[in-house]
């Protein structure tokens, strides 16, 4: 079942899913009349779109096949979503400095060719051009560093 | 079109420009395009999408003109690394480096360098004064637009994205599809309801532009480079003599003149721009060449016809965008994007209301071009320098760039988490051949359609044929209709891989 891995089976079933997901949460929208269509009329419309787009490519990827899905590049995607939830999650908390630490270490881990000697001279430049910039400069309201309790 | 008008229209956009304070902006857009555009992997959208939230802090002059500046100052940085590298800064100098970097191998890179830069000011010169002749005759037209001219006009914007877009006709139109429903996230304006926003009160005014095209632009873009870092290479790092020869001058000329016709020509569709425009350009070129075969060896014209084509699509594509408020690309997007955040809704309109911002914004352009022909010449080794920065470092100043700069726009940390989910989306969208353009324009121009469809509905009691029955209307939606017609007939898919393969 070499098929399984095709790369427009898995873009068709992508749409398909998006569009039967659109259909069932929006089941209940009003649909209005057609002098003032309702809230629900252009959802509908777009999810059934998306379901027949879904089926088109998924149809023509069987028939036709598709060339297959390369290898996906876990540990950039999963080290720089880490780095910005991690960005996310502490900024209001501890600072501009806790959390830009965290989040350019996750950057960091996500590279094939970190040289940490190299990223931490780079890591001090960035942090000097961040809080100079962003806090000292432009004079946005959040704190360089942790104040009182965080975790309260 | 009267030329006194036109003078001093130009006369105003001139005072607007000469400003102190919008020349420096010019020049920091100018300076930033050649940038990113000599840097592989970073490019107009992601670093335009970056400095959005920057652009709040400008008066609405001095962001727009340093928007502006950043895509057109990308086409010339794009070239330089095409020509000395092999490696396109810009997908536009994607053709610029077949005959580019040959001839910088036979030491000329020099003359190619010269030849692209002089051929894109000129183009960049008569795309200012061809976006000040059409502006005001389209606007005038799209003043006299009815709802539903609006919506067929927009219908045929998408279709143009779809049509244009690399790839997969079927994926541009999920795509698209995809991209307007998640646009209608959030509160129905019309009736208050919310729509699938699963009791989230972030999602209650529904997705931000910005978290989106950063997300799918920028920090998808960061996983993609850091999977295959690009190793840049210099070819021929002297650059003994600058100075194109007479016969260098002589073969260009022509080549420049048709490049610039023609880009300029295709920017204005929507959905056009300076990718297509390259492409379209080179191989024209072949075509009224005496010697086709010899192309892709290091003929001067493989360089001096897509380089103005490039550019000068790169300026008209803003004709659109200025006169009917509709993005025909994605850069025209940001642009929406950066006029929306200083409360101007683009649209025939802004002429009128902002006549200061409109022609001081074009006008800008020329000044950016010629600060673009004394920056790029003298100084191409600084910025050739740029390449050994590697990309490494790169992705994390770029990535605290985004979180921070979506973070500032309203001291919303919820919003950088969004950037996050759509980063793994336009990565995952990236990994199955989707292309990001079109999902973005839907996502703009969707809720857009909602509302022209409402208020034609409206009007005509309901009745839908109103659509095919206004004149101007039925002609975009018949244009729509060739269109797709075209791309589904297989001689014409042919050509249109062709085309995009080369």
């Amino acid at each position: 079942m070499r098929m399984r891995s095709s790369q427009d089976i898995a873009a068709g079933l992508l749409l398909l899913a998006f569009g039967l997901a659109g259909l069932w949460i929006g089941a209940d929208y009003p649909m209005g009349t057609a002098q003032r269509p309702g809230t629900g009329v252009l959802p509908h419309i777009l999810s059934w779109c998306l379901v027949a787009t879904g089926v088109l490519i998924w149809l023509k990827a069987g028939l036709a096949g598709s060339p297959p899905l390369s290898a996906w590049a876990w540990r950039p995607a999963i080290m720089v979503t880490l780095a910005t939830v991690a960005f996310a999650l502490l900024v209001d908390r501890l600072g501009l400095v806790v959390s830009m630490i965290v989040s350019m270490t996750f950057t960091a881990l996500g590279t094939p060719d970190t040289r940490w000697r190299e990223y931490l001279m780079f890591a001090l430049l960035m942090l000097g051009l961040g809080v100079g910039l962003f806090i000292y400069g432009l004079g946005m309201p959040i704190p360089a560093l942790p104040t009182g309790y965080p975790w309260k | 079109m009267e030329i006194a008008g036109l003078l001093a229209n130009l006369g105003l956009g001139f005072a607007v420009a000469v400003s102190l304070q919008n020349l420096l902006w010019c020049l920091a857009g100018a300076v930033i395009g050649t940038c990113i555009g000599v840097l592989p992997g970073v490019g107009p959208v992601a670093t335009m999408a970056l400095l959005l939230p920057v652009t709040y802090l400008l008066p609405a002059e001095g962001a727009l003109i340093m928007l502006a500046g950043i895509y057109y100052g990308a086409q010339y940085g794009g070239s330089t690394t095409a020509i000395l590298v092999n490696l396109p800064g810009e997908s536009s100098s994607v053709v610029t480096t077949l005959d580019g970097y040959q001839m910088a191998r036979q030491g000329r890179a020099g003359p190619a360098l010269a030849i692209a830069a002089l051929g894109s000011f000129f183009a960049g010169c008569v795309a200012t004064v061809a976006i000040a002749l059409a502006a005001p005759p389209l606007t005038r037209l799209a003043q006299q637009f009815t709802p539903p001219d609006y919506f067929s006009l927009m219908t045929l914007g998408l279709v143009f994205a779809i049509v244009l877009a690399r790839g997969s006709v079927l994926k541009a139109f999920g795509m698209v599809f995809l991209g307007m429903l998640l646009g209608l996230i959030g509160t129905d304006v019309n009736t208050g309801n919310l729509r699938y926003t699963f009791g989230i009160s972030d999602l209650f005014d529904g997705i931000g532009f910005m978290p989106l095209a950063m997300g799918v632009f920028g920090v998808a873009e960061i996983i993609a480079n850091l999977t295959n870092p690009e190793r840049a290479e210099l070819a021929s790092s002297k650059l003994s003599g600058l100075l194109p020869t007479r016969e260098d001058m002589r073969r260009s000329i022509a080549p420049i003149l048709r490049g610039t016709a023609l880009g300029g020509l295709l920017g204005i569709l929507p959905g056009g721009g300076a990718i297509l425009a390259s492409f379209s350009a080179y191989t024209l070129e072949k075509k009224f060449s005496r010697t086709p075969e010899k192309f892709g060896t290091g003929m001067i014209e493989g360089v001096a016809a897509p380089e103005s084509a490039n550019n000068a699509a790169a300026q008209t594509s803003f004709i659109p965008m200025l006169t009917l408020g509709i993005p025909s690309n994605a850069v025209m997007a940001m642009m929406i994007g950066g006029m929306m955040i200083h409360g101007i809704v683009p649209g025939p309109q802004v002429m009128e209301q902002r006549p200061g911002l409109f022609w001081g914004m074009i006008v800008s352009m020329w000044f950016g071009n010629l600060m673009l022909i004394v920056l790029n010449l003298p100084l191409i080794g600084i910025w050739v320098r740029l390449l050994l920065v590697p990309y490494r470092l790169l992705a994390i100043a770029i990535l605290f760039f985004c979180c921070i700069g979506v973070y500032s726009l309203n001291n919303s940390a919820n919003e950088v988490l969004m950037i996050a989910v759509f980063g793994l989306f336009g990565y995952l969208l990236m990994k199955l051949d989707f292309e990001p353009a079109p999902l973005l324009l839907g996502f703009l121009l969707g809720p857009m359609m909602e509302v022209y469809m409402r208020r034609t509905m409206l009007l005509s009691r309901g009745d839908p044929w109103v659509f095919l029955q206004r004149p101007l209307s039925l002609c975009f939606l018949l244009l729509a209709a060739l269109l797709l017609a075209f791309v589904v007939l297989p001689n014409v898919r042919k050509a249109r891989e062709a085309a995009f393969h080369e």
